[in-house]
């Protein structure tokens, strides 16, 4: 054998293991450079990766510190969230007046339909009378929640009668705010001659009628039109003429009394 | 027997009327000054030693320096005014004859109790010195801040209403 030969062969013998792993790195680093030129095998290797270390940092780190964030800043500005929420609720009520109004509508419709039932055909032909009116007052009604008399100048409540279930706040201071309103609002406008006569709150109306010495605050819910001020305004006109005596001012519990006896729990 | 009286506050802005009747109602005592707008109302009942129970219906209305000047409705229906003064100054006693003039000759018959307070502010001695100097009658010296007569004031009009 050749030098040349046996030289040959002796690389041939100490190289072969290591010609074979530097084959095999080779042919791994072409796979991963193919992985990395290709970005969406790399992105199916990577993505649930990232996904499941963001998935952790959200629920033990993320969260927390977002809901506690969340909770100091609505407590620091409550008027802010009010403020934010509030077109929110009112779209809320107009849902919840829309469907009440549907209810109505539908108790309405019931009416009108027992109404015109055979029998009661018959009962309006005898009776000859418009029916309807008659169905659309059954279904909205006023409500006549308390009536207070108070004295004109000082606001002190005379008398009194609400019915048993309400359950306002201080007659007594009631009247005080509401003689101070009634001041406030004719002095204000410098309308001598004119009188504050209605308040409205939300679902209340308070009818106010003014006589010499004192002055009467039905407070009502449900619809408040034009025939209900004439009713109250006629009812009360009439208990103060016929209810009631000029010495009867004087005397709170008499007054009381009188009033109780005029004003039932009624509904007008 | 129960009765109903109202009792107004009147007198220059703060001088403490507000203080006086919340020390009177709550028995509380605040040194943040927050003026009052317009009027508020607060209504204490008590029982007196001749079987009347009084509801006492406190107006605190907004101080001026003039009575003319505020709103008159307010005053209209008092059973007792309280003129408050402040003993630490000076400019809302100095003029305080001629409102009262005011209140008798616009009401009259209505009793009014001239009080001084903020008598925990000065030296009792320099203060009625003061007075003297400046013809001021007064009928209660007070202390909203200690509560020092407050009480007595009330009860003392309380009587002289109901009798």
């Amino acid at each position: 054998m050749e030098k040349n030969e046996r030289l040959e062969l002796l690389k041939k013998i100490l190289l072969t293991d290591e010609k074979e792993v530097t084959q095999s790195l080779a042919s791994e680093i072409e796979r991963l450079k193919a992985i990395l030129d290709a970005p969406q095998e790399l992105a199916q290797k990577i993505d649930p990766l990232i996904e499941q270390k963001i998935n952790n940092f959200t629920k033990d780190k993320l969260s927390p510190l977002v809901v506690t964030s969340l909770k100091a800043e609505i407590k620091n500005s409550q008027e802010a969230v009010v403020e934010a929420l509030f077109p929110i609720i009112g779209k809320m009520i107009k849902k919840y007046i829309a469907s009440e109004i549907n209810l109505l509508n539908e108790r309405i419709n019931a009416q009108i339909a027992k109404a015109f039932s055979f029998k009661n055909f018959f009962k309006s032909a005898f009776r000859k009378k418009e029916v309807t009116n008659e169905i659309i007052v059954n279904a909205i009604k006023p409500e006549l929640l308390e009536i207070l008399v108070i004295e004109k100048e000082s606001g002190i409540l005379i008398a009194k009668h609400s019915k048993e279930d309400q359950n306002f706040i201080d007659e007594d201071m009631i009247a005080g705010m509401l003689t101070a309103i009634k001041c406030f609002v004719e002095d204000a406008f410098k309308t001598d001659a004119q009188n504050l006569e209605t308040i409205n709150y939300e679902l209340y109306t308070l009818h106010i009628q003014n006589f010499y010495n004192y002055y009467i605050t039905a407070v009502v819910t449900g619809p408040y039109n034009a025939t209900t001020k004439d009713l109250l305004e006629t009812k009360i006109l009439d208990f103060a003429q016929n209810g009631v005596s000029k010495d009867d001012i004087n005397n709170s519990e008499i007054f009381t009394q009188r009033l109780k006896a005029y004003f039932t729990n009624e509904i007008i | 027997m129960k009765l109903s009286k109202k009792i107004t506050l009147i007198g220059p802005f703060g001088v403490g009327k507000t203080s006086l009747f919340r020390r009177y109602i709550d028995d509380e005592f605040s040194e943040d000054y927050k003026s009052t707008l317009g009027v508020q109302i607060q209504k204490k009942v008590i029982q007196l030693d001749n079987g009347v129970e009084l509801s006492l219906i406190l107006w605190d209305t907004e101080g001026h320096m003039e009575i003319s000047e505020g709103r008159s409705a307010y005053l209209m229906g008092s059973h007792c005014f309280i003129y408050v003064f402040d003993l630490t100054r000076l400019d809302t006693y100095k003029n305080i004859n001629p409102q009262l003039e005011f209140l008798s000759k616009n009401f009259p018959n209505i009793p009014v109790k001239v009080v001084g307070n903020k008598l925990d502010s000065v030296f009792k001695t320099k203060a009625i010195e003061s007075l003297k100097e400046q013809n001021v009658n007064f009928d209660f010296l007070t202390s909203a801040k200690t509560g020092l007569d407050v009480e007595t004031l009330f009860n003392e009009i309380a009587v002289q209403l109901t009798n």
